[in-house]
Order: structure tokens, then C-alpha cells, then sequence
């Protein structure tokens, strides 16, 4: 008989550990994805109750999701194109400026509200057990909610403001520009959600980079404005939050067909960085919520 | 020392394997490090960090319909083996096994305070992974086991404690959870809710789950466990029948409020002597087809 040696008052126990799961172990990559479906409700449920409530401390509530961007633009317009006269050489400076500053912030909410996803909602990772990157996907999908309203005002905007730009076909092409930036919002957010977790401290610097990415991504000022550095400007076109702005640009306002390279650049990115990010997220599945 | 081998051919509902969990936290006594290191930490606000054993070598093997009463005295690990098996915690070492995911009621409430509390009852079924009709036929059930009636559609921030955590538990027990963890989460409420969930509990005691309740009252424990772990300094001193666990503790919590040191821990000493662990033996998987 095999009895292992114990200590004294120890008896030897036959479990049958077959029927068991350990706890604190992630599942498999495939019961993840399937889980995350099977959470579908959840996350649209959690996406639309937070928009509503986002706002429910504030006397104007959800005026606030257009006020913001608009508020925003003219801040922006006052900068730059009034004060710094960065305007120069560009055809219909403010819808430029608008669609910058709507569209990227847009990225920067989702993306640092993503980063945050599992510290603010800390008290429900640790109360259910559901899988945890429906929260990322809830805090984008809240995001793009939250964006009908905004690109419905950014377009009347346009409409309205002198010079006005005539509605085309073109326009539509605004909705799958606007899914493909989801997604990428979404991939980073995966990742930083994972690092944010572990390492709060990096919370503090995405407001830095999201800034300098602002710059980077052409938000208020035209991409001629580094022809003297060549280097930088292919940099900046590889960024797909730049060509999330071209496309949109190109379409809406100069009423030309978006170049494929556009399209190829910001797609690759996209799902590059959901299949990236969700594979990290998922590899430390079972460590978020936990106390430190 | 017996040659006995224990065979559990029920499986059981959780099984916690010889576990130690070990807290590094920071201290402000200077004296755990020195030198420049110390300035640095010192400058960043960071102070030197020690290891505290919150546990040591517990194991326990707890069967379906087993009601298990957790008691010690303030930080002798009781909430600390709450979040081990509910797996918020990774051990140090050892493992926990469990049926299914252990769902862990604490006395924070778990909800979204700037929504409704209606709003957070379908988040949180939605949450444990219900469907929509699930919902609609429980969600009456829900409002009546946290007797909220009246409040249901305020926003939570507007909820006493007492009242938060009503809902959650009543959210928590809306899926018949297999495994309860339940950590002073009942203190807070009164005793017309304590009674329906006393009557919760058992309905889910039933439904062959099992519940774990810490609590300093000892009369909770009396009223709904029948059976007590005792942990004292993060070691299991005692495991058995409620009534006898209780009456030991009893007498150890007089020694040591009438300050005669010495007796208590003669007898937490002489307790200690009878104790009995599983050993645990994980079953070859080849072993079921003879018997």
C-alpha cells in the first residue's frame, strides 16, 4: 500500500478530482471566444446602461456627448486656426478640423476607458465570474452608442458651416471607417487593459502618448505641414488612426474615393491589433480582480 | 496512526489540497530594510515590504449539503481562505479544487452604483451567464428575497449598506449556486432578511450546494452550519461538528477575555492534538472501471 508519509493525524483521502476544476485556471483559447458570444446580452446590456448612466450626475446629461466634441472642436479651431493660422493651404479648414477632433477623440476615450475596464468595474470581476474581456468589448460598443449622436452633429456641422459640402455616396463610407477604428480601439484596449492591471502606473502615462498620437495622427494641422521631414511623414501614414481621418476626410469633404492603401493600412491594423490583443488579454484571464 | 485509507466515492464539492498563502505587504517598520535602498523607497512613498503568513497547510474536503461555519479570531485567516477558493487569491501553494466556480458574497456590494437597482439585478444575472428568460421568471423572485420593493428603481448610491447587500445577495442566489461563499456579507442585515436567507440557504443546501459563512457571531454559525472550521494564526486548529467546535471556542475565547493566556492555548493546544486531516490521494483515472 502506497500510503504516503504524513504527518500525525492525517488521513489519507481518496478524491475523485476528475469531476473537479481547479480553481484560478483560464480556460482553453476556443471556450474563451465561445464564452465571450454566449456573454453577448451582458455586454450589450452593460454597453447601453452606461451610456445612459455616464452622464446622470450631470444637470444636462447626455447634451454632454455632443457638447463635448463640439466644445472641443471650437477650442481647437481657436488655436489653430485662428490664432496659429495653421489653416493654410487646406480647403474647408473647420470641417477638417471637426472631423480631427471628433473622430480621434472618439479613439482616445475608448482606448482609455478600455485600459481602465477591469479597474473600474473591479467590484463586478469580483462578485461574477463571466469572461472578462466582454468588458472591453462592452466599454467599446458603448463607445461607438455613444458616437451616433456625435457623428450625426459632426455631419450637420459640415452641412452647415461655410464652406457647405453637398451629401454623396460617399459619406456611407463613413460606417465601415468608423467599425474598423472600433476594432482597433479595441485590440489596444485589450492589451492595455492587461498591462493597466498589472502595473497601474501605466494608466497615467496613456494620456501623454494618446496626446502625442493626436499630433501624429494629423488631428488639426495637414500632413504638408512635415514635408521638410520626410521620415516623419511616412511614419504618420502608417498610423491607422491618420488614415481613419483621411478616409472620412477624402470622402466626406473632398468627395474622393479613399485609396485602397488607405483602406489596407488601417484594416491590417485593425485586426492585427484585435487578434493580438485578445490573445494577450486572455493569457492572464485568471489574474484580473485579483487583490495585491 | 492508522493504515485506514478514507474512500469518498461521492465527489465532493471542494477540495482544498494542503494550501499556504503567504501576504507580501508593505510595513512601516524601517528596521525590514536599510541603506540606500531605504532612502529610495522612502522618496517614492514606497515603504519595504515583509511576508505574512496567512495561512498555513490547511486541508479540507467538503461534501454536497454540508454547511460550513468558519470561525477564528480577527486575522486568523478566515476571509483570506474565502478568496482562495473562490480563486481571487492564487495560493502560495497547494491547490483548490471546486465543482464549479465558487461565488463569493463579501461586504462590499458588488453593483454599479449610478444605476437602478433593477438595472443592476439584470447586470448581474447577465453577469453569471442567465439568459433573458431566465431573468424575466426569476427577476420577481429577486426583488422579493432582497425586499426592496419600494426602492427598486433608485440608483444604488442611494441604498444603505444593509439594503446593497440584500440585493446582492439575493442576485448571487438567483442562479442556485453550487458552491456560497459568504464572508460577514449577512452582518448587515436585519432579522426579518436574515431569516429568508437562512430559508435561501437551505433551499440551496438541497439542491445538493454547499455554503461557506464566516462570521464572528457565534450564533449565526449555531443557526445555520453544521459543521465548523476552526482557524486560529492561519492554522486549522479544529474541524468537525458544529456543536463541539463551538463549545471548544467558547472556552478558549473565556481564557483569553478573563487574559489567562496560558489556558487558552493549552487549550487550543490540546484541540489541536486531536485533529485529523485529509490527506489527500487524487484517484488513478483507470481506478473506476473495477470497481
Amino acid at each position: 500500500m502506497a500510503v504516503p508519509d504524513e504527518k500525525d493525524g492525517a488521513v489519507p483521502t481518496s478524491v475523485d478530482l476528475r469531476t473537479l476544476i481547479k480553481v484560478g485556471v483560464r480556460p482553453h483559447f476556443l471556450d474563451y471566444l465561445v464564452a465571450l458570444w454566449d456573454y453577448r446580452h451582458f455586454v450589450f446590456f452593460d454597453a447601453k446602461a452606461s451610456v445612459q448612466s455616464g452622464n446622470s450626475r450631470d444637470r444636462l446629461g447626455s447634451i454632454w456627448l455632443i457638447l463635448n466634441p463640439v466644445l472641443n472642436g471650437l477650442t481647437f479651431y481657436l488655436i489653430f486656426g485662428v490664432l496659429l493660422q495653421v489653416d493654410r493651404g487646406i480647403e474647408n479648414f473647420i470641417g477638417f478640423l471637426i472631423i480631427g477632433v471628433f473622430l480621434f477623440q472618439m479613439s482616445s476615450r475608448s482606448i482609455s476607458n478600455g485600459a481602465r475596464a477591469i479597474q473600474s468595474n473591479l467590484k463586478v470581476v469580483q462578485a461574477f465570474n463571466f469572461p472578462r474581456a466582454t468588458l472591453l468589448l462592452s466599454v467599446n460598443i458603448r463607445e461607438l452608442l455613444a458616437s451616433v449622436p456625435v457623428i450625426i452633429t459632426m455631419l450637420v456641422l459640415i452641412l452647415l458651416l461655410e464652406p457647405a459640402e453637398e451629401i454623396t455616396w460617399l459619406w456611407f463610407l463613413v460606417v465601415p471607417a468608423l467599425l474598423l477604428q472600433t476594432v482597433f480601439n479595441l485590440g489596444i484596449g485589450l492589451i492595455l487593459a492587461r498591462v493597466v492591471s498589472r502595473v497601474n502606473d501605466v494608466a497615467n502615462v496613456i494620456s501623454f502618448v494618446m496626446r502625442i498620437l493626436m499630433y501624429a495622427s494629423c488631428v488639426m494641422f495637414p500632413i504638408s505641414l512635415f514635408d521638410p521631414y520626410p521620415t516623419v511623414q511616412e511614419a504618420i501614414e502608417v498610423n491607422p488612426l491618420y488614415q481613419v481621418l483621411t478616409i472620412v476626410r477624402e470622402s466626406v469633404l473632398y468627395s474622393e474615393v479613399p485609396s485602397w492603401e488607405s483602406w489596407a493600412i488601417l484594416g491590417a491594423w485593425a485586426l492585427g491589433a484585435l487578434a493580438v490583443g485578445m490573445v494577450f488579454f486572455w493569457l492572464a484571464e485568471e489574474t484580473y480582480g485579483r487583490d495585491e | 496512526m492508522t493504515n485506514k485509507i478514507e474512500f469518498l466515492s461521492e465527489p465532493p464539492a471542494v477540495v482544498v489540497n494542503n494550501v499556504s498563502m503567504a501576504y507580501r505587504v508593505p510595513t512601516s517598520d524601517n528596521a525590514a530594510s536599510t541603506g540606500l535602498l531605504r532612502s529610495i523607497r522612502r522618496a517614492i512613498g514606497n515603504r519595504p515590504m515583509v511576508d505574512v503568513h496567512a495561512l498555513q497547510n490547511i486541508s479540507l474536503v467538503v461534501g454536497r449539503g454540508e454547511s460550513v461555519g468558519i470561525i477564528g479570531r480577527n486575522g486568523s485567516g478566515k476571509s483570506t481562505l474565502m478568496k482562495l477558493i473562490n480563486g481571487r487569491v492564487p495560493p502560495t501553494s497547494g491547490a483548490i479544487y471546486a465543482s464549479s466556480r465558487p461565488t463569493l458574497l463579501g461586504v462590499s456590494a458588488a453593483l454599479v452604483p449610478d444605476i437602478s437597482g433593477e438595472q443592476n439585478i439584470i447586470l448581474g444575472c447577465l453577469a453569471m451567464g442567465m439568459s433573458k428568460k431566465d431573468i424575466s421568471t426569476k427577476y420577481q423572485g429577486i426583488v422579493e428575497l432582497s425586499g426592496l420593493e419600494n426602492s427598486i428603481h433608485l440608483p444604488m448610491r442611494t441604498y444603505s449598506s444593509g439594503m446593497a447587500s440584500r440585493l446582492q445577495f439575493a442576485i448571487a442566489t438567483a442562479v442556485d449556486p453550487e458552491i456560497l461563499l459568504i464572508d460577514e456579507a449577512l452582518n448587515t442585515g436585519d432579522d426579518q432578511f436574515k431569516g429568508r436567507t437562512k430559508q435561501r440557504m437551505d433551499e440551496l443546501l438541497g439542491k445538493a450546494g454547499c455554503v461557506f459563512l464566516v462570521s464572528h457571531s457565534v450564533g449565526t454559525i449555531k443557526e445555520m452550519c453544521t459543521r465548523v472550521v476552526w482557524l486560529d494564526e492561519g492554522e486549522l486548529v479544529m474541524d468537525g461538528p458544529a456543536d463541539d467546535v463551538i463549545k471548544w471556542y467558547t472556552t478558549f475565547i473565556k481564557h483569553l477575555t478573563s487574559r489567562d493566556r496560558v489556558a487558552a492555548m493549552k487549550t487550543k493546544r490540546r484541540v489541536m492534538n486531536d485533529l485529523v486531516v485529509p490527506h489527500l490521494m487524487a484517484r488513478e483515472t483507470g481506478r473506476r472501471s473495477t470497481e
